[in-house]
């Protein structure tokens, strides 16, 4: 790479030029050279990395490049190779970004991030036109977090198509995305999205103070970006959340959280992720607060289970048998008759058959997905209660705890509990419910230890946040959703106008004399900076509220 | 870091330290459902009864096998006994299931405490299973008799006791803690029901008597058992049993009948009663009141009446106050003149309202007990006189 340094060599004409291209990419096949016609004769040339770029637009962008500039229409100054390169780039408008590189270094960069590149005999300077493409799939479903009611669209490859979707969410100039080129061979598209205003500005900058400390060759997937930028290394537990939904990013902006996107993948990072976060599906929020309520305690109850159920089970049936009523405990004991290992013995046997299955499920072809869960059903059920392997009880402990791991909406918690259940079982097997409960301590000092992006985990649990309690068990209706959800730093807490609010200005604007004064003040508080102060940003949408008020009398 | 890792260690040491400490699996353990406690000469006769776990469980067809086995150990002792079991059984007894404590009319007579004070100090049996006095058997052959429904007959003997207790105010169901309670307290006398056997106890041990629609030999908890300190007094009838339950306040409900001024019979089901004693003392004499509110139906009507008429109604709630009266008069009565002691506690009842008083009759309370006025205030409403209107006897007639 070191003779790609400095100024592109066209000096001597265009072959050296790109010969010298051609020797850097190594004769690459997929590196396509065309001659072209231009104006006053001039010999030029047309590069593009094949497959880099959208065919259709780079046939437009030539066809408004170079046939549109008839010779007769050119003005004389343009005979002047520098001249003609400029006066195309002004014609350029079919395609995105277009500019003129001067060093190699910037040519070989833009030639391999899909632009196409218009050199000119005499001139000293390289023409990018940003026409990036290519295949890629379409916006389809997320398979990752379906719902039975919400947007169906989910992210895809393309940062281009991610970020249009996020916009599509959420028309306002405040939506900034701000970007990074990580990774030094990848050189991946990284974008920072949030909303400037809401988010914490100390944030935003700490998102990307962990961005440019990143040092390393490759970024392929967003996984990469939240190892490296999450706060503590050594949990099981999330702290970044990431979805394939661009509602419920958008949902996560409007809290005044940060997004991060990363070219190719459909994994969109959103910090700061608190723990709650990963019981809440993008369901909660569309249907009804009741049902969704209901449905986000199950998944709390659920969790529980997945992580406790075979532990429970360890330690009440070896520990303490007095707690089982009297015929549960003969029916218990009537089944492992005969069962040849210690209940901890057989609860790992068949945890450990239950992991396997799940991840040959995941591993195999699709189609023979289905040969795996008649072979595991019959291993994991009936044979192995048959052959007085294990008891029947075990079964159904094993099958509750799997059926529950799936119920929780995020599969990296999910993940998580199912490996400290190893854990407890462990303690449980050794110290009874005692085991179980200095694990659980454990487990709750750790939780309530982490930090993600210096927000505490646990809040609206530990720190107790009451503001938020309309969104962590339980979801209250919209209406009363006044206040975004209290995180440290987020600027601007009014989401809606207070019910209560809105009465005092109704019955205040209510005199057609003060009514006019309004849009007034209202422009006022606009062009002032709303940041922070909770009043200001009241105040703004209780006049916002009064205006309209006043609109159709 | 460092110091993370030492203590991580330190953890992990701890866990192969303790040996899993108590650990036993369900498989190891034989869950003894009741005992029996007899005396042998001057020693004691333990019994348990363990269950067979697949012989109980639903999975398991019938293979004509018993569902419970017993072991028995004899010792001077009773802990002695209880560890000499080890000697036949091959799992360790285990004892937190424990439903009925069946102790023998022998044994009763001589004295239970110390029954009581080795059963409270085991750490792992609960303290709410039944006990009750094998009448004129052995405690062991009560839970001897094999029983179809409930396939356990611990199992039988407790749901039995149960529900009777609460359905049927002459039984009363027992348990540790408020026997113990009933025994240490001042001037109060503990009573237990009593388990007779009534048939062929032979054939009742055996599988034949799950064999017939009738069986054999079954277990009848007939009358209470009163005692004088720990020691077996003498047992109450039918009725004073009926009139004990009635003053503790032991009654959920019940059914008695009462005579119908016309000649015959009317039932009352008895829903929900309530029974409050109060102390005083009239003139230097201790008074107890009892004050009771029974509210029940007319469930059967054997005579001829006229239920329509609010008149009768008051004549049978009338009938019905007086018919409880009798009752608990009678039971008194045999109190005072049979046994000579104060089953029912009712110097505490005095105690709490006039303890200078009980201060001073503490000492010779026997004598004051025989001589003890009572005063009913017994309040009898009924409700509702079932889905029917008059007896059916009266368009018999027409």
């Amino acid at each position: 790479m070191r003779s790609s340094t400095g100024k592109i060599p066209l000096q001597d004409g265009l072959k050296p030029a790109i010969e010298t291209i051609q020797q850097t990419l190594g004769s690459s096949q997929d590196f396509i050279v065309k001659p072209i016609e231009t104006a006053w004769n001039r010999e030029a040339v047309l590069m593009y990395m094949h497959g880099m770029v959208d065919r259709q637009i780079l046939q437009h962008s030539l066809v408004e490049l170079l046939e549109g500039v008839k010779p007769d229409e050119l003005p004389a100054e343009t005979r002047e190779a520098r001249q003609l390169l400029t006066h195309i780039q002004k014609k350029a408008l079919t395609a995105g970004d277009v500019k003129l590189d001067e060093t190699m270094d910037e040519l070989l960069a833009d030639l391999l991030c899909g632009y196409a590149i218009i050199m000119i005999e005499g001139c000293m300077e390289a023409l990018a036109i940003n026409v990036e493409g290519g295949e890629g799939r379409s916006v389809e479903e997320p398979t990752s977090q379906g719902v039975t009611r919400g947007p169906m669209e989910g992210f895809n490859e393309c940062l281009t198509t991610n970020l249009s979707l996020i916009r599509r969410r959420i028309k306002d100039p405040r939506l900034w995305a701000q970007g990074r080129k990580i990774g030094k061979m990848t050189q991946t598209n990284v974008v920072v999205v949030y909303i400037h205003e809401l988010a914490s500005q100390e944030m935003v900058d700490e998102v990307f103070r962990r961005l440019d400390k990143i040092d390393t060759d490759s970024i392929l997937e967003s996984g990469y970006i939240e190892e490296f930028i999450q706060d503590e290394r050594y949990t099981p537990f999330p702290t970044l959340y990431n979805t394939e939904r661009p509602d419920v990013i958008a949902a996560g902006l409007l809290e005044g959280k940060i997004a991060i996107l990363v070219d190719g993948t459909p994994f969109v990072l959103l910090a700061p992720a608190l723990f709650v976060q990963f019981f809440q599906s993008p369901e909660d929020y569309y249907q009804r607060a009741d049902i969704s309520t209901l449905l986000r305690l199950i998944r709390f109850l659920a969790f529980l289970i997945t992580m406790l159920a075979p532990s429970l089970y360890i330690a009440i049936t070896t520990f303490h048998q007095e707690m089982l009523p009297t015929s549960l405990l003969v029916s218990l004991a009537a089944q492992r008759e005969g069962v040849p290992f210690p209940a901890f013995v057989e609860a790992m046997l068949m945890e450990l058959t239950f992991e396997i299955l799940r991840e040959a499920a995941v591993r195999m072809p699709k189609t023979v997905g289905q040969a795996i869960s008649i072979v595991g059903t019959l291993v994991i059920g009936q044979a192995a209660v048959d052959a007085g392997f294990v008891s029947a009880a075990m079964v159904i402990i094993v099958a509750i705890t799997a059926v529950s791991s799936f119920v929780v909406p995020a599969v990296n918690l999910s993940i998580a509990i199912r490996m400290i259940r190893f854990l407890l079982m462990g303690l449980a097997a050794s110290f009874g419910l005692f085991g179980i409960m200095t694990g659980l301590i454990v487990l709750v000092l750790h939780l309530t230890g982490l930090r993600t992006f210096g927000v505490p985990y646990m809040t609206s649990i530990a720190p107790f946040v009451f503001e938020n309690q309309k969104d962590t068990l339980f979801r209250i209706p919209w209406r009363g959703m006044v206040l975004r959800p209290k995180q440290s730093g987020s600027q601007n807490m009014q989401r809606q106008t207070d019910p209560q609010q809105q009465k005092n200005i109704q019955s205040a604007a209510a005199p057609p004399a003060d009514g006019s004064q309004q849009p007034a003040s209202t422009a006022h508080s606009h062009s002032s900076p709303p940041a922070g102060s909770e009043k200001a940003a009241s105040k703004r949408d209780g006049t916002g509220a009064g205006k309209q008020e006043e609109e159709p009398s | 870091m460092k110091l993370l890792r030492t203590i991580l260690v330190a953890l992990l040491l701890i866990a192969l330290l303790s040996g899993c400490w108590n650990r036993k699996e369900i498989n190891e353990l034989a869950i003894q459902v009741g005992t029996a406690i007899d005396k042998v000469g001057d020693q004691y006769r333990v019994a348990v009864e363990v269950v067979v776990p697949a012989e109980v469980s639903a999975r398991a067809p019938g293979s004509g096998r018993s569902p419970v086995t017993i072991y028995e150990a004899t010792a001077p002792t009773i802990f002695e006994a209880f560890r000499k079991l080890t000697e036949t059984s091959p799992r360790k007894i285990y004892s937190a299931h424990i439903r009925v404590l069946v102790l023998g009319e022998k044994l009763a007579r001589e004295g239970i405490v110390d029954v009581l004070d080795a059963l409270s100090r085991n750490p792992e049996a609960r303290a709410d299973f039944y006990i009750m006095i094998a009448r004129k058997s052995e405690g062991k052959d009560v839970l001897k008799i094999l029983t179809t429904l409930e396939k356990i007959p611990a199992d039988d003997l407790f749901y039995t006791l149960d529900t009777s207790a609460k359905t049927w105010s002459p039984t009363t169901a027992v348990t540790l803690d408020k026997l113990i309670e009933q025994l240490v307290t001042e001037s109060s006398s503990p009573v237990l029901t009593g388990a007779r056997i009534i048939g062929n106890q032979k054939q009742g041990e055996t599988h034949k008597n799950l064999e017939e629609a009738e069986s054999a030999a079954i277990v009848r908890f007939i009358g209470l058992a009163v005692f004088k300190k720990d020691k077996l007094a003498g047992w109450l009838n039918e009725t004073e049993s009926r009139g004990y339950n009635y003053i503790m306040d032991n009654v959920k409900s019940s059914a008695g009948h009462i005579k119908c001024p016309t000649g015959g019979y009317a039932v009352m089901e008895t829903t929900r009663t309530k029974t409050k004693l109060k102390g005083k003392i009239v003139d230097g004499e201790p008074v107890i009141r009892i004050e009771m509110k029974n509210v029940g139906n007319v469930s059967d009507v054997e005579c001829d009446i006229d239920l329509a008429d609010p008149n009768t109604i008051t004549a049978l709630e009338q009938k019905s106050k007086e018919h409880l009266v009798e009752v608990m008069e009678k039971v008194i009565q045999t109190a005072k003149t049979k046994f000579h002691m104060d089953i029912f506690g009712f110097g505490q009842v005095l105690n709490r309202s006039n303890p200078d008083a009980w201060e001073r009759m503490k000492e010779n309370w026997p004598q004051h007990f025989s001589k003890l006025k009572i005063e009913y205030a017994v309040e009898s409403i009924i409700h509702k006189i079932g889905t029917t209107n008059d007896s059916l006897r009266k368009y018999l007639k027409e």
